[in-house]
């Protein structure tokens, strides 16, 4: 028994890994749960959005200058097609409501639960 | 006799290093597997919501049907992923008529959509929607993580209309109780409005690196379990499927993210019983339909601490808290899960689905 786990040439590494896995889970969340980790995973965080936002406005003006729609004039365009996609959803309803024929047979909504076996 | 066991030994490490090289080869080539292919209709799909009815796959079945709802910040296929590990397959073998409510990534111009809109337009919208196709005024909810807090807070919105049934897994009421989200959300230097405002969505990558850090060795660790079962090909092929969804994570619409960071994780208005949604009390303590929280033993992201208070803030007279074995995932799908949760959630069901 001993001589067959002792000849497995993984069984090292995986007790290894899992030490390891549990030493790396537990200081790790430890290490990121502090505050000055927070700030700094925040403020990298934070500093993108803001590039991100800067960005957003730098392009919307050269789209307007270009005469060209921005993020937010194809959003809007968005928004008027989910209504219109909506308003489809809603007269799809009402056509599958008026439909008398199923696509499959109506299954019998009469069954009951087995009974509990008794040992 | 011992020689005898120790050449075994060694042959079968040999063959499982050859078969590691082979199939690893393979692994990299291969198509992924397909999943959440269990036939169905979408009933409605509206925005980022999905409402898929699936065919039944015998002729009688349970009067009151089975509405799952998804967690919002992942897909609907963890419930259906290959025949033989699909709680959906197993519901329909069982005589349950199913409907998932399953999520897509919003689009930018979903950015509006807030805990309302989850709540009463998705989650209230698809049991409409159910009562309108079977016929049957009653429901049974069945919601996991975030999807459980959905069902929950729609059962709190309207206790004097249902659910039939409600049950919910791994479902988080105490945020404050999420420690590691607590401090990765500290309003001192996590600016949610700032993040909303300018980008519209919560990226998924923003919140699928928060679930990662939640076991910084996590992946690592997974990859040298792979390594280390290659030659096993069931081993494999549930790495891949497990692997695929748990990287297929949704971005969340911006006020849906604003409002759950504000309301739920930092007034943590849940659990203090002070919840109000479009302007309406979130009562709990209303909530008298029978009621099941299944939550798992190794949770590392829905704590025990977060979920168990649920069961108490509930009004019901008949609920049922359990405890089982696995992890936040390994509770509701994988070999873990057919032999736990899924006969559990049956022999629950059932006899409430008359």
């Amino acid at each position: 028994m001993s001589d067959a786990s002792a000849f497995d040439p993984l069984g090292l590494a995986r007790q290894w890994m899992a030490q390891w896995e549990k030493l790396a889970n537990e200081h790790g969340t430890e290490l990121l749960a502090r505050p000055e980790a927070v700030q700094a995973m925040q403020a990298m965080t934070s500093a993108a959005v803001k590039v991100q936002a800067v960005s957003n406005e730098a392009t919307g003006r050269m789209l307007a200058a270009a005469n060209l729609p921005s993020r937010a004039d194809i959003d809007a365009l968005g928004q008027r097609l989910a209504s219109i996609e909506a308003a489809l959803g809603r007269i799809e309803d009402r056509l599958r409501s008026g439909d008398a024929t199923p696509s499959r047979p109506a299954v019998r909504r009469t069954r009951k639960p087995p009974r509990p076996t008794t040992a | 006799m011992a020689s005898a066991s120790l050449l075994q030994t060694a042959q079968t490490q040999v063959e499982r290093a050859i078969q590691r090289n082979l199939k690893g080869l393979g692994y990299l080539g291969s198509a992924a597997p397909v999943l959440g292919a269990s036939p169905k209709d979408t009933i409605v799909s509206r925005g980022p919501m999905r409402l898929y009815h699936y065919h039944p796959l015998v002729d009688e079945v349970y009067r009151v049907p089975v509405l799952l709802v998804m967690a919002t910040t992942n897909r609907g296929y963890i419930f259906d992923m290959v025949p033989g590990q699909s709680l959906v397959e197993f519901l329909l073998l069982r005589g349950y008529d199913v409907f998932m409510l399953d999520w897509e990534a919003p689009r930018p111009e979903d950015r509006a959509l807030d805990l309302k809109a989850y709540v009463e337009d998705f989650v209230g919208g698809a049991i409409t929607e159910v009562q309108r196709g079977t016929g049957e005024n009653d429901v049974s909810l069945v919601g996991y993580c975030m999807g459980g807090v959905l069902s929950t807070l729609w059962s709190g919105l309207n206790h004097d209309r249902g659910p039939k049934n409600l049950a919910v897994f791994t479902t988080p009421v105490d945020f404050k109780a999420m420690k590691l989200f607590q401090a990765w959300s500290d309003p001192r230097y996590f600016d949610v409005d700032r993040l909303v405002d300018t980008l519209g969505l919560a990226p998924a990558e923003m919140l699928l690196a928060s679930f990662d850090m939640l076991r910084p060795a996590g992946r690592a660790s997974a990859n040298f379990q792979l390594y280390d079962n290659l030659w096993n090909d069931e081993y494999v092929k549930g790495h891949r499927m497990f692997d695929r969804w748990s990287n297929d994570m949704l971005p969340l619409a911006g006020e849906y993210f604003r409002e759950t960071t504000k309301l739920l994780s930092w007034e943590n208005r849940l659990v203090e019983g002070t919840l109000k949604i479009g302007g309406r009390p979130v009562e709990l303590d209303k909530v008298i339909c029978p009621f099941l929280h299944v939550t798992a033993e190794h949770d590392h992201i829905v704590t025990t601490e977060a979920s168990a208070p649920l069961i108490e803030l509930i009004g019901s007279e008949d609920k049922e808290q359990v405890v089982l074995k696995g992890g936040h995932v390994s509770l509701i799908a994988g070999p873990n899960a057919v032999k736990r949760m899924w006969p559990k959630l049956d022999s629950w069901l059932g006899a409430k689905s008359v």
